[in-house]
């Protein structure tokens, strides 16, 4: 099979997964006792006529298949509903919500792979020296603090006691300098990256630790393998094994790592978006349960899940790309 | 019949060897020294939420200024006229022992109804702990369930059975918890939900684990034995293949409690888990978020508080991983 098949195929495979996604939020969205314009109308004086009204308006007169029917519909034509409380399209609101998110969740990664990987490596190279135990107490902690803690901790040392870095919000370098009152691009990239330390390191902690774990444990089973220790035995430096002949197929698992922990960041995302202020998708969904607008709350479900979706498949194929041996799943 | 269980318990007398294993593995986690004080935090922890609630300490847990909640939680204390404090002892945002203006009486200051921090933070462990095990418990029994028979029939159950669990997978597990918390719970939260979520959103993980051990463990020529001897196949699961696949699904278990006391402190957090007057780390971190800048102590505690048991329970099974895994040894 060729790449381009393989590619076609894993989207192929993701189908049958979306529309599972699609049917187990709608489900639990669904599953309100009463129902969702009950919820919304909640504690106002409202007469039956309105109540009717609003479940027509939304199709929730309708019997449960045929709303899921036309939800998939809906979605396939990238309608994911309309929102109760905002009046607007949910996927013109999340257009909107979703770039800080994937600004904020990016950045997080880029923020963990160039910190664990220094660290993996010499925790490998070091194995079982100091260096390493402390490296493993670190990922040990980074994976058992709440990320939104850390967040809180990071806000009121750098915020609030010395005052050196924003609390909350982000500035987007998408927007014009103008709407910030700065005067051009570079001093637009500077707010913007200030804006972005504080909640980047308090999502990005948790993937850190995690993928400093993944790296060590890579490096040290791939220096112990046969091509390595020919490298070795040839008198080759152990500088340039590393970096040439051992640092590279380590990676691999690191890869398919941060293809699934995609999840896990989308989710620390809600956290840490609420912390900081961050108008995202997480704080949407935060926000939209809380207003009962049980649309919004499918819709971001859907998209969270879809986001990742997407992750994995780019892992599966750069997999692909990066390691010759990986068999694209046919048995000839 | 009778006979051939007989045989069959002989026939997997892997078991005899597997006690012999157990032990070694327990050897070899003792001498691990952050396992074995992972160990010390997971009893001290749950040895404290256990028996916190033997102590009625109800004016320190509760009592601030008066407010309905106080009144209904002060009926209790006409019998015992002695633990109202008198007027003048209320304290609101009290600072802790070290800083400016705390005081020994409360050592982690007070929070903003005057209830003691300290007392709140170890009522605190009652839920972290009992979330946990009690999520931890339903993922596991679900995802065992789900990953053995996908495992062990292969083809379109597999197929089936894995799409189903790739699903649940990919909605990111607060999210998902959030859902079902608030949904579920028809708008009102509580942490009985949150503990139910957290457990069907770990079942995912927990059948990956397990099918990838019964792939191999299906193959073997105790199964084959039992499967000619004409045992059911319920029982060939329930006998051989789970109890012989179990190792890593016990350690991803231990590390699991920490991640379902993370996730439902979030949502505690949200204030979709365990609702106020119940004492609850992540609920804590919830007010206190609106308190950092005038008391930001209040934040540190709960926070720590997370911090170390959930990091007992990786400690002890970065442990239980490395005494399992027969790769390290040499």
């Amino acid at each position: 099979m060729t790449l381009l098949r393989y590619t076609a195929w894993r989207l192929a495979q993701a189908v049958p997964v979306l529309i599972g996604i699609l049917f187990i939020t709608f489900l639990l969205v669904n599953a309100v006792p009463g129902d969702p314009v009950r919820l919304m109308v909640e504690g106002q004086e409202v007469d039956q006529a309105t109540i009717d009204m609003l479940e027509a308006r939304y199709g929730l007169d309708k019997p449960f298949h045929e709303r899921f029917a036309n939800y998939v519909l809906g979605v396939m034509q990238g309608d994911l509903g309309h929102s109760f409380h905002r009046g607007m399209p949910v996927t013109e609101l999340i257009m909107i919500r979703a770039p800080p998110t994937l600004m904020l969740v990016l950045s997080a990664f880029v923020f963990a792979l160039a910190t664990s990987i220094p660290l993996g490596v010499i925790a490998a190279k070091r194995r079982n020296e100091p260096a390493d135990h402390v490296s493993r107490l670190l990922a040990i902690f980074g994976v058992s603090t709440p990320s939104f803690w850390i967040g809180i901790m990071l806000i009121i040392v750098f915020a609030v006691w010395l005052g050196l870095l924003p609390s909350g919000r982000l500035v987007y370098p998408w927007r014009d300098p103008g709407f910030y009152g700065l005067n051009n691009r570079l001093e637009l990239w500077y707010h913007s990256i200030r804006h972005l330390i504080l909640p980047m390191i308090a999502l990005g902690t948790l993937q850190m630790a995690t993928l400093m774990r993944i790296e060590r444990s890579s490096m040290v089973e791939t220096l112990q393998k046969d091509y390595v220790r020919l490298a070795r035995a040839y008198g080759v430096p152990e500088r340039t094994i590393l970096r040439k002949h051992a640092f590279r197929s380590a990676q691999l698992p690191v890869i398919t790592i941060v293809g699934l922990n995609l999840s896990t960041a989308l989710g620390g995302a809600v956290l840490i978006e609420t912390v900081f202020e961050i108008n995202g998708m997480g704080r949407l969904i935060v926000q939209a349960i809380a207003q009962h607008d049980y649309q919004v709350v499918l819709g971001v479900t859907v998209v969270l899940a879809f986001i990742f979706l997407i992750g994995v498949i780019i892992t599966d194929i750069s997999y692909a790309y990066v390691d010759p041996r990986v068999s694209y799943g046919d048995e000839d | 019949m009778a006979t051939t269980e007989g045989q069959l318990d002989e026939t997997a007398e892997g078991t005899g060897e597997a006690r012999v294993g157990w032990r070694h593995t327990i050897d070899q986690v003792k001498r691990d020294t952050t396992a074995r004080w992972g160990m010390y935090v997971i009893v001290i922890v749950t040895f404290v939420a256990l028996f916190s609630a033997l102590d009625a300490n109800l004016n320190r847990l509760t009592l601030g200024h008066i407010s309905n909640y106080a009144i209904g939680q002060a009926l209790p204390l006409l019998e015992h006229p002695e633990r109202i404090p008198p007027p003048g002892e209320i304290y609101r945002n009290e600072p802790p022992a070290f800083a400016e203006g705390g005081s020994w009486e409360h050592p982690m200051g007070t929070d903003h109804e005057g209830r003691d921090y300290l007392t709140r933070i170890v009522y605190g462990t009652r839920i972290s702990i009992a979330v946990g095990f009690v999520a931890t418990f339903i993922g596991l029994v679900g995802g065992v369930a789900i990953g053995a028979v996908a495992g062990y029939y292969g083809g379109w159950v597999d197929d089936a059975l894995m799409r189903f669990v790739e699903t649940i997978y990919a909605i990111p597990a607060l999210v998902l918890v959030i859902v079902f918390t608030v949904f579920v719970s028809g708008g009102r939260p509580d942490v009985i939900y949150a503990v139910v979520g957290v457990g069907l959103a770990s079942i995912p993980v927990f059948s990956r684990i397990i099918r990838s051990r019964v792939l191999s463990v299906r193959e073997m020529d105790y199964i084959e034995a039992a499967r000619a001897a004409g045992v059911k196949d319920r029982n060939i699961i329930m006998r051989h293949v789970i109890p012989n696949s179990f190792a890593p699904v016990l350690v991803y278990a231990t590390l699991q409690v920490g991640v379902a006391v993370l996730i439902v402190a979030g949502l505690s957090f949200l204030g979709y888990g365990a609702q106020p007057p119940t004492p609850d780390w992540g609920q804590m971190l919830n007010y206190s978020h609106g308190l950092m800048h005038s008391s930001p102590w209040h934040s540190i505690w709960p926070g720590v508080a997370i911090m170390i048991t959930v990091a007992g329970f990786n400690f002890f099974g970065d442990g239980l991983q490395d005494a399992l895994d027969p790769r390290i040894e040499n």
